[in-house]
C-alpha cells in the first residue's frame, strides 16, 4: 500500500509540471491578449501595462518568474479582475464549488449505488426496468435542461426553494440535484452491470451455499468487486464537480469556480486559467491516487 | 444410516434434458463418489437438488429426512447450511477481496454457531493442515497456494460441522503428493460421522477413499457398487475407459521413437526479476539450470508448483527473460531476444495448459493455425497456407470441418488439438507442452496423449515437457529433470529415476 502512494506521488510531481508547462505555452500560443477591449488602447498605455505585468519580457524569462512565484504558492495577480490575486479569486470561489460538488457526489454516489443494488437483486423485475429507465434517463439529459425544469417546478410553481443565488442551505438542493442526476444515473448503470458479472462468479456461488440471505451474498461477496468500474469512472467525475460545473453555476447564479474558468479563458486571463487549470489537475491526480487506494481495498490482488 | 438419498433425480435446462433418473445414497462416516468424463452430469447431480445450479430439478433428494426438491430459495437456504460445499478451483470460488478469516466466520455464523473467536479460527486451518495457522487469518486468498486455497476450501466448507460433505473436484488441480493429502484429510474428517459426496474424474484415486461409486455418463448412471469392486472388475465399457485413462507408474512404460544428435543445449541458466516495492532484493527464479535435449528426444521438467520449470522452460524458448547463460541449437548460439532469429522461432514452439484461453476467442480455428505460417513462412500464398491448415487439422484429427469454428465453439479437448496444429504449422523441431494436459478431464487427456504419442513418432518431434505428474510424463518422455527452488536438483533416464529417486524432491513426486 505505502509503495504505491510513493510511487503515485513520484509520478504526480512531473505530471502536474507538464500540464504547467503544456498550458503555460498554449496560453500564450492562442492569439490576442489580457488588454485587448473594444476600444484599443493606445500603444504607450498598453506598453506600460505590458511592462508592469512582466509580459513584454521573453517568453522562457515569464515562465522562469511564473514558476519560481509557483512554487512560493503564488498564482500572480488576475489580470483582468484588476487588485485580485489569482489566489484570491480561488479562495473566493472554490469553496462553493467544493461544496456544491462534494454534496452531489456524495448524493450520486447513494442513489447511483443503492440504485444498481434494487436492480440486481431482481434481475428482469420490474424493479430493475424502473432503475434503468431512470438512469438512462438521468445519464440522457444535461444539465443546461433538468436545471432549469427542476427551477421552474420546485422553485417557481410550487414555490418551495429558491431560483438562483447562494442564501442559505436551501438555495444549494436544486443545483445539487441537478448536477448529481447525471452522475448518479451512471455510477446506477455501472453498478448494475458490475454486479450482474459479479453474481455469476464462483464465489458468489460458494456464499450462497452457505446458506446466506440473497441480500448478504450481494452486500459482503459481490458489491465490492462490482464497485471497481464505478470508481474508475468516479475519480476523474469527481475532479470535475469540485471544480465548477460550469452550466450548473450559471443556470442557479452561484458564484463558484466554473465562472471564473470560462472568464478567464475568453479574457486571455493568464495567471487566472493557469491557476485554475493547476488546481484541476492538481485534483484529478489526487482523486486518482484515491481510486487507486480504493481499488486495494475492494481488490487485495491490486495491491501486489 | 443414510444421511442424503437421491432417487429418480432428473434435471432439465429449458428444453434440453440434462440428468436423468439418477440415484445414489451417502450413509453416516462414509464417502460415495460420483465418477464420470466431463459434461457427464456430475457436478450437476451434487448442486441441482440444492438449487445452485441452473435448470428444474425433479425426483426426489432428501438431506436427513428432509425433501430438497420442489422447495423455493428461502425454503432452501436452511438446508444449504445443513450441508457444507467444498468446490472445484478454489482461486475463484473464495471470495477474493474478505480474508480467509472472515470467510471463515462467517462459514461458522451461516451454520447457526455463535461468532467463533480468533483461536476457534486458528483451530480450523490447523485441522486442515495449514502452517503458521494464525498469520494465515489475515491473509487473502490470492497469497496462499493452489493446495493451501483447497484446504481453506474444505476447512470453511466443514467449519460448522455439517452432516454432509458436497467436494466437487477437490483434488483435480493438484499434484499427485498433494492430491492423496487432501483426500487423507477428508477421510479424517469422516471418522467424526460426517458424510461424504465426492465428484471427480480419476475413478483409482477415488476408489481409494470412497466407499460407494457411481459412475456417470451422459446424464445417467451406468454403473454403481462397492468402489473397489468397481475398480478391479468394471462392468461397462465407460467404466473401463475410465480406468484404463488415468496412466499408472505401476505398469511399464511404452516403447518411445529413438533420439538423434544434440538438438538444444542449455547451459547455466539464470532468470531473475527486480523484487516487489522499493529497493526490494531481485529474486531468483532459476539457478545455474543446464540440460540438452536431443533430436526426436522428450524430456520432462518435473516440480511442485513454483519450483521454476515453467519460467525456465520459457527462457529457453525464448519466450521468457533469461538473465545469464548459454543456449546453443545444433551446436550454435541462440541470440538474444531482441534479435531473435525467425529461424529459432521456427524450430520451437509452444502449447499452453490453458487451451481456450491460449486461443484468440474472435479468431476462426483456421485463422489461429494459419498465423504462424503467414509470420514464419512468407514464402507461402494464401492457397498453399490453407491447404495447410487442412492437412493439419486431419493431422490432429479434427478435419477440415472444424476450420470455420470460433474457440466458444470449442470443447477444451478439441481446443488443445487446435493448439498443437498451430503450434506444428511451422514445422518445428521441438515443441514445448507447458501441462499441455493437466486442464483437461482424464479421458480427454489420455487422447490427447496418445496424439502426442503417435506425432512424436510420425515427425520425430523433440518435446519439453513441463509437469506435475509423472505418470503422464512417462508415456512420452525418455528423460526426467527434477526442478526444486529453482534448480535442477536430479536429472536422468525415466525408469532409472524411477527405480532409484536419488533426490528427496524425486521422491515426493513419486508420492514415496
Amino acid at each position: 500500500m505505502r509503495a504505491i502512494l510513493l510511487r503515485r506521488l513520484a509520478t504526480a510531481i512531473p505530471t502536474l509540471f507538464a500540464v504547467v508547462l503544456a498550458s503555460f505555452f498554449l496560453m500564450r500560443a492562442a492569439p490576442g491578449s489580457p488588454f485587448d477591449a473594444e476600444r484599443p488602447l493606445d500603444a504607450a498605455t498598453r506598453a506600460a501595462l505590458d511592462h508592469a505585468y512582466g509580459l513584454d519580457r521573453p517568453l522562457l524569462e515569464q515562465l522562469g518568474r511564473y514558476l519560481a512565484n509557483l512554487a512560493q504558492g503564488d498564482f500572480g495577480p488576475s489580470l483582468v479582475y484588476k487588485d485580485f490575486t489569482v489566489t484570491a479569486l480561488i479562495a473566493q470561489g472554490l469553496p462553493i464549488s467544493l461544496m456544491l460538488g462534494g454534496l452531489a457526489l456524495a448524493v450520486a454516489l447513494m442513489t447511483g449505488v443503492s440504485g444498481g443494488i434494487a436492480g440486481a437483486l431482481r434481475p428482469g423485475g420490474w424493479s430493475d426496468r424502473a432503475v434503468d429507465f431512470a438512469a438512462s434517463l438521468a445519464v440522457a439529459l444535461p444539465g443546461f435542461v433538468t436545471g432549469p425544469v427542476l427551477a421552474l417546478i420546485f422553485a417557481l410553481w410550487l414555490n418551495w426553494l429558491p431560483v438562483a443565488g447562494l442564501n442559505g442551505p436551501a438555495s444549494l438542493i436544486l443545483p445539487v440535484i441537478a448536477l448529481a442526476l447525471p452522475v448518479a444515473g451512471a455510477v446506477a448503470k455501472l453498478t448494475r452491470t458490475g454486479l450482474s458479472e459479479t453474481l455469476a462468479q464462483d464465489h458468489v456461488r460458494t456464499a450462497r451455499a452457505r446458506g446466506l440471505s440473497p441480500f448478504a451474498v450481494l452486500w459482503r461477496h459481490a458489491l465490492a468487486p462490482a464497485l471497481i468500474p464505478v470508481v474508475s469512472y468516479l475519480a476523474p467525475a469527481a475532479a470535475g464537480l469540485l471544480t465548477g460545473a460550469v452550466v450548473i453555476e450559471t443556470v442557479f447564479g452561484l458564484p463558484g469556480l466554473g465562472r471564473y474558468f470560462v472568464q478567464g479563458a475568453l479574457n486571455r486571463d493568464y495567471p487566472l486559467v493557469m491557476g485554475v487549470v493547476i488546481l484541476y489537475a492538481g485534483l484529478i491526480l489526487f482523486f486518482n491516487l484515491i481510486a487507486d487506494l480504493l481499488y486495494g481495498l475492494l481488490d487485495p490482488r491490486a495491491r501486489g | 444410516m443414510t444421511i442424503y438419498a437421491v432417487e429418480r433425480l432428473s434435471l432439465r435446462i429449458g428444453d434440453a434434458a440434462i440428468l436423468h433418473d439418477i440415484g445414489f445414497e451417502v450413509r453416516r462416516g462414509a464417502c460415495t463418489a460420483l465418477v464420470g468424463a466431463s459434461g457427464s452430469g456430475k457436478s450437476m447431480s451434487c448442486f441441482a437438488p440444492f438449487g445452485l445450479a441452473a435448470g428444474k430439478a425433479s425426483g426426489s433428494a432428501r438431506l436427513d429426512g428432509a425433501e430438497l426438491i420442489g422447495l423455493d430459495e428461502p425454503a432452501l437456504r436452511p438446508l444449504r447450511a445443513r450441508a457444507g460445499f467444498a468446490f472445484q478451483q478454489p482461486a475463484t470460488a473464495l471470495s477474493p477481496h474478505l480474508t480467509i478469516g472472515r470467510q471463515l466466520r462467517e462459514a461458522v455464523v451461516a451454520g447457526g454457531a455463535p461468532s467463533p473467536d480468533r483461536r476457534a479460527l486458528a483451530a480450523m486451518l490447523d485441522r486442515v493442515g495449514i502452517a503458521r495457522p494464525d498469520a494465515r487469518l489475515d491473509s487473502w486468498p490470492h497469497r496462499l497456494s493452489g493446495g493451501e486455497r483447497q484446504r481453506v476450501m474444505i476447512a470453511a466448507a466443514v467449519a460448522h460441522d455439517p452432516i454432509l460433505l458436497v467436494a466437487d473436484e477437490p483434488t483435480s488441480a493438484l499434484d499427485a503428493p498433494l492430491r492423496h493429502a487432501i483426500l487423507d484429510l477428508i477421510d479424517r474428517l469422516r471418522q467424526d460421522g460426517m458424510a461424504v459426496l465426492l465428484v471427480s474424474h480419476d475413478l483409482p484415486l477415488v476408489a481409494l477413499h470412497a466407499d460407494q461409486v457411481a459412475v456417470l455418463q451422459a446424464g445417467r448412471v451406468v454403473e454403481s457398487g462397492a468402489a473397489r469392486q468397481i475398480l478391479s472388475r468394471p462392468l461397462t465399457a465407460e467404466t473401463r475407459a475410465l480406468v484404463a485413462a488415468s496412466p499408472s507408474l505401476d505398469t511399464p512404460g511404452p516403447a518411445l521413437p529413438p533420439t538423434g544428435a544434440p538438438l538444444l543445449a542449455a547451459q547455466g541458466i539464470d532468470v531473475t526479476v527486480a523484487g516487489r516495492g522499493w529497493r526490494a532484493p531481485q529474486v531468483t527464479l532459476v539457478e545455474d539450470a543446464s540440460f540438452t535435449i536431443a533430436e526426436g528426444e522428450a524430456l520432462a521438467l518435473a516440480g511442485r508448483s513454483g519450483s521454476g520449470k515453467s519460467t525456465l522452460a520459457r527462457a529457453v524458448a525464448r519466450l521468457g527473460p533469461m538473465t545469464d547463460g548459454e543456449l546453443r541449437w545444433r551446436g550454435e548460439i541462440v541470440p538474444g531476444r531482441d534479435r531473435m532469429a525467425a529461424g529459432f522461432r521456427k524450430a520451437v514452439q509452444p502449447v499452453f495448459q490453458d487451451p481456450v484461453a491460449s486461443l484468440d476467442p474472435h479468431w476462426t480455428v483456421a485463422a489461429s493455425i494459419a498465423e504462424p505460417l503467414r509470420h514464419l513462412c512468407p514464402e507461402l500464398d494464401a492457397a498453399a497456407r490453407a491447404a495447410r491448415v487442412d492437412a493439419l487439422l486431419e493431422e490432429v484429427e479434427l478435419g477440415r470441418g472444424f476450420a470455420d469454428r470460433r474457440p466458444a465453439e470449442l470443447s477444451g479437448g478439441q481446443a488443445q488439438r487446435v493448439a498443437i496444429a498451430r503450434a506444428l504449422a511451422a514445422g518445428p523441431e521441438l515443441i514445448l507442452l507447458d501441462e499441455a494436459t493437466s486442464a483437461l478431464d482424464v479421458l480427454v487427456a489420455g487422447r490427447i496423449l496418445s496424439l502426442l504419442q503417435r506425432l512424436q513418432a510420425d515427425r520425430n518431434l523433440a518435446i519439453l515437457m513441463i509437469t506435475h505428474d509423472l505418470a503422464v510424463a512417462r508415456s512420452l518422455c525418455h528423460r526426467l529433470a527434477v526442478m526444486e527452488a529453482g534448480k535442477i536438483v536430479e536429472q536422468g533416464p525415466f525408469d532409472r529415476m524411477l527405480s532409484t529417486p536419488g533426490h528427496p524432491a524425486t521422491r515426493h513426486l513419486l508420492g514415496t
